[in-house]
């Protein structure tokens, strides 16, 4: 029983901000992301400049300055190309 | 001036039957915090650096912080803390380093020749990843990847040369007979004798 409750907890504590999160990472195999190319054209046609892009897990982290020079850090879903809410997504 | 009478007691207390050596102060309260608050920063940075951003951005200011301080005291602090005191020319060192092979090197009671020029490594590698991991939080530097290549190769150096550092320290410890660990922590060694390089 106490056991139960504990790794229901830690369950929890894991699987938490990545529910409270918007969008996931995607679990599809790398042959099903869209082109890393595809997510660039269009963010330089939101005004963004990137600078690079990174495979974490399922998702692209994007490290870019939007126009007036500021730093702008970003993920989405390698697959659909789909925002997420934090930058940070892939990592964990 | 005649010796004490001995007594007859038979037995003498421990404490007297082995006189501890006496020792002598050369690590100041500075260098010592110096010394355990940045290997603290660094593990705790080199433990945050995929987790934590927040924290492993904290530990850099306080590598960096530490470091700038550190350089101030090389100047003006107490005399073991100078570097004119323990940075010799890259002969000397090699020399040292020979010499260690060959387990003839000199006790110092300051840096020997090889920990000298370790403190001034460590120092220059830790600054480089101090200074390189802001660039990565700037607008100018953010995402740029040398940057983040430069940040990750002399993070991992730095592992590298602290277990140069400890091995240089327990080899030392060893050779001389010495506790260079506790030494760190109390600010205090055996005097110099008369082979000892003060």
């Amino acid at each position: 029983m106490y056991r139960t409750l504990v790794l229901a907890g830690l369950a929890g504590m894991i699987a938490g901000p990545a529910l409270a999160a918007g969008g996931s990472c995607s679990t599809a195999p790398k042959s099903q992301f869209k082109p890393k190319a595809t997510l660039e054209t269009q963010l330089t046609s939101e005004g963004l400049t990137v600078r690079q892009i990174k495979v974490e897990n399922g998702c692209y982290e994007v490290y870019a300055v939007d126009k007036a020079g500021k730093k702008v850090n970003l993920a989405y879903n390698a697959e659909t190309l789909e925002k997420l809410d934090n930058a940070e997504a892939g990592e964990n | 001036m005649p010796k004490p009478a001995k007594t007859d007691r038979g037995v003498s207390a421990p404490a007297d039957a082995q006189p501890s050596p006496e020792m002598v102060r050369v690590w100041d309260r500075v260098v010592r915090s110096f010394h355990w608050a940045l290997a603290l920063s660094f593990a705790i940075a080199w433990f945050t650096s995929y987790s934590s951003e927040g924290i492993h951005h904290w530990a850099g200011y306080a590598a960096a912080a530490l470091v700038t301080m550190r350089l101030l005291w090389g100047v003006l602090g107490t005399p073991y803390a100078r570097f004119s005191q323990f940075v010799r020319d890259p002969a000397t060192v090699l020399r040292y380093l020979s010499a260690m092979l060959s387990g003839r090197e000199a006790r110092y009671i300051g840096h020997n020749p090889a920990g000298g020029a370790m403190v001034i490594v460590l120092i220059t590698v830790m600054g480089s990843t101090a200074l390189t991991g802001w660039l990565m939080t700037t607008d100018a530097y953010f995402g740029v990847a040398w940057v983040e290549a430069t940040h990750s190769l002399a993070a991992h150096g730095l592992l590298l040369l602290v277990f140069f550092h400890i091995s240089g320290v327990a080899l030392a410890s060893f050779r001389h007979r010495e506790n260079l660990v506790r030494a760190m922590i109390t600010g205090r060694k055996r005097k110099a004798e008369p082979a000892d390089i003060g």
